[in-house]
């Protein structure tokens, strides 16, 4: 196979994927979250429960009409949701999929480039909320970008106790080092780094940036149409890419029964359980209030990462 | 017992909001798929008021009772000639009779107060109009709602008897026999009636 | 020229025109997003020389939470919507002493490597990195974090009253 060729069929699989698995987590966060609430969720588009409603939404989102606010700084508010979507993109080139190579982009410094592309996403924050000349906006960005500043210390922590466990920095080196007693061994940097995770993506109960009941919609509130539908789409993203991170560092990425043939199912199979967890906590849990965040952050998180880093050198030289 | 020894277990509460939310995944959800699926309405729902013509008097209680005045009445008197009578008897024949539903409460009150049966609830409720002036129902209307009109629900077997009922069977025993007021509350419950 | 000079040249015309907008726009807060632009041109820079760690290192240092910190602090002061013309920004002087320092650098530099050839040096893995840090430059390693944990001790200290209060009492 050519060179060209095979970039060609990398990109199209990541952007395929990039376009497809985040409307099946949104579906199921449709349908999940109904159940939940013992309701049943969309049921018409598409004939079958509805299978085919965020398809609708999206064709919606296209026809409305695209609004800037008069006094927003066109630019920058125009292009901030793309680069809210962009590094998403990105990460999901170097997320292993199954043994043997099956990942986009084999990296030396995987988790590195994850972590530090994942930190681009705070920009976009801080752009929309500025750029939208409005003061519900800006409390919301300046939430987000405290929250994100924050979260990103655990999130790096927790997964730097797994890469020195692993003694490697690349994604697929760490699902091969894995080995299933890392469950237990490797637990609460796992439980850090789902929650600062969360944290990351803005989701419920870490959702004050948007706090709909107070701040509108936050960052998002002057947003309208395709811009607005690529904040979302952004969102579901945000929630494979934490759930494969999570899957991928702590969970044993394509470990399970036959991983030579089978393992991309089981990476599928635990991101879909790990997005399934994400959307249970929104349903379950009542949002945060701020200064619970940061406490959470700094006194709860940090802590345990700290302690999970000393706890994995201790067991890494005893070994 | 201090405020601290009434708390639980720290994270008890998160996980019990956990379990809340996973068995309400796993019963049947409540929604009512309401245009697919007909709802199961309980007997005498108030849906629709319904008019038996036949009954109507045109004694004009319902549309004085109705807090609304959403009841519209007009009748003319008619010579009905009673052979073996002295002379002609007079009888009220009913013109309109409208009710405006887009006034209406459902309160019943008309229902209640018609001395003739006249008025029914029936449990139909799809008659949304896009114009609110096809709200008022004639009598027309109001008459094909008998159709739907349920069959009275049976007597309750262990409630009082009813006055006609009553009547009839202190007739039958013949005189000392004891009044209803005396078997409002028998020492046996009778058996019920076929 | 090769895919990696061409590569090189318009990242650094990126890095640098950016850096030159950082400093001549009026806008506050678009300044503050030039120097993403720059700072992340630079990371790729980087990783066109094969130095990949340090490009996402420069990434998630300096994108993710240094120019986050700073536009944070931006908002949370001042950050007007359009062209601020009362910016205190004296031309003469940044232009001499940005100028001079260009220039000393781009002789430096001239001077030292004189247009000899170097071969590019293999991609720094991380493992090597870490064999490098950790073995030859071990000592200047950890003396900068003992630098940085004194760094973040007195920020502490600092940034809590009730601590510099009692050490003002008893001094």
């Amino acid at each position: 196979m050519p060179l060209w060729l095979d970039l060609l069929v990398r990109v199209v699989a990541v952007v395929a994927a990039f376009l497809v698995v985040p409307l099946v987590v949104g579906q199921m966060e449709h349908k999940v979250m109904a159940h939940m609430q013992s309701r049943l969720g969309p049921m018409y588009a598409g004939g079958f429960h509805g299978w085919a409603q965020l398809v609708a939404d999206g064709v919606k989102f296209v026809q409305k009409e695209d609004i800037t606010p008069r006094d927003a700084d066109r630019p920058v508010f125009r292009l901030a949701p793309l680069v809210a979507l962009f590094p998403y993109l990105v990460v999901l080139l170097a997320i292993p999929l199954g043994p043997g190579g099956l990942v986009a982009q084999p990296m030396d410094v995987g988790l590195f480039f994850v972590l530090a592309v994942l930190g681009v996403g705070v920009v976009a924050v801080l752009m929309s909320a500025w750029a939208s000349a409005n003061k519900y906006s800006l409390l919301g960005g300046l939430r987000g970008a405290a929250q994100l500043l924050g979260y990103e210390l655990p999130l790096v922590l927790s997964a730097a106790s797994v890469a020195m466990a692993a003694g490697t920095l690349s994604l697929p080196g760490i699902v091969a080092a894995w080995s299933p007693w890392w469950l237990l061994w490797q637990a609460p940097a796992a439980l850090v780094f789902f929650v600062s995770g969360l944290a990351e993506i803005r989701r419920p109960p870490f959702d004050m940036p948007i706090a709909d009941s107070e701040l509108v919609f936050g960052y998002m509130t002057e947003y309208t149409g395709l811009r607005f539908a690529f904040f979302l789409l952004a969102e579901y993203v945000g929630i494979v890419v934490i759930a494969a991170l999570t899957t991928v560092l702590f969970l044993g990425g394509w470990h399970g029964p036959d991983p030579a043939h089978l393992g991309w199912l089981w990476t599928l199979a635990k991101v879909f359980a790990v997005s399934f967890v994400v959307i249970w906590l929104r349903v379950s849990y009542p949002r945060l209030r701020e200064d619970q965040l940061q406490r959470l952050c700094w006194l709860v998180l940090v802590p345990v990462a700290l302690a999970q880093l000393v706890l994995t050198a201790v067991v890494k030289l005893a070994l | 017992m201090s405020e601290q020894g009434d708390r639980h277990t720290p994270g008890r509460g998160l996980i019990n909001g956990l379990a809340v939310t996973l068995k309400t995944m796993t019963r049947r959800s409540g929604t009512q798929q309401y245009p697919d699926v007909e709802p199961e309405l309980p007997p005498r729902s108030r849906g629709v008021i319904a008019l038996l013509e036949e009954n109507c008097t045109v004694c004009m209680l319902c549309a004085r009772e109705c807090p609304d005045w959403c009841i519209y009445i007009d009748s003319h008197k008619e010579e009905v000639v009673v052979p073996g009578a002295a002379r002609a008897r007079q009888r009220n024949v009913l013109d309109k009779f409208d009710i405006d539903f887009s006034l209406c409460m459902y309160c019943g009150i008309c229902i209640e107060v018609c001395p003739f049966d006249a008025l029914h609830w029936t449990p139909e409720f799809e008659y949304a109009e896009t114009d609110v002036l096809n709200l008022l129902h004639d009598k027309n209307r109001l008459g094909d709602w008998m159709r739907t009109v349920p069959p009275p629900p049976a007597h309750d077997v262990l409630g009082e008897p009813s006055k006609e009922e009553a009547t009839a069977a202190r007739k039958a025993a013949g005189p000392g026999a004891p009044t209803p007021a005396q078997t409002a509350r028998p020492a046996v419950r009778p058996e019920p009636k076929p | 020229m090769t895919v990696a000079d061409v590569l090189l040249l318009a990242l650094g015309a990126v890095a640098v025109g950016s850096g030159a907008a950082v400093v001549t726009s009026d806008h506050l807060v678009r300044s503050g997003l030039y120097l993403v632009v720059s700072l992340g041109a630079m990371a790729g820079l980087y990783l066109v020389l094969g130095a990949e760690l340090v490009a996402w290192v420069q990434v998630l240092v300096y994108v993710g939470a240094v120019v986050v910190l700073l536009l944070f602090a931006v908002m949370l002061t001042r950050a007007p919507i359009g062209p601020s013309p009362d910016l205190d920004r004296p031309a003469w002087p940044a232009l001499i002493v940005g100028g001079g320092v260009g220039l000393g650098l781009a002789a430096l530099l001239a001077d030292a490597f004189r247009w000899t050839l170097y071969d590019r040096p293999e991609p720094g893995t991380t493992e090597r990195m870490g064999t490098q840090i950790f073995g030859q430059w071990v000592l200047p390693f950890e003396v900068l974090s003992i630098l940085l944990l004194s760094a973040l001790v007195g920020a502490i200290v600092l940034s809590r009253p009730d601590i510099g209060a009692r050490t003002g009492e008893e001094a």
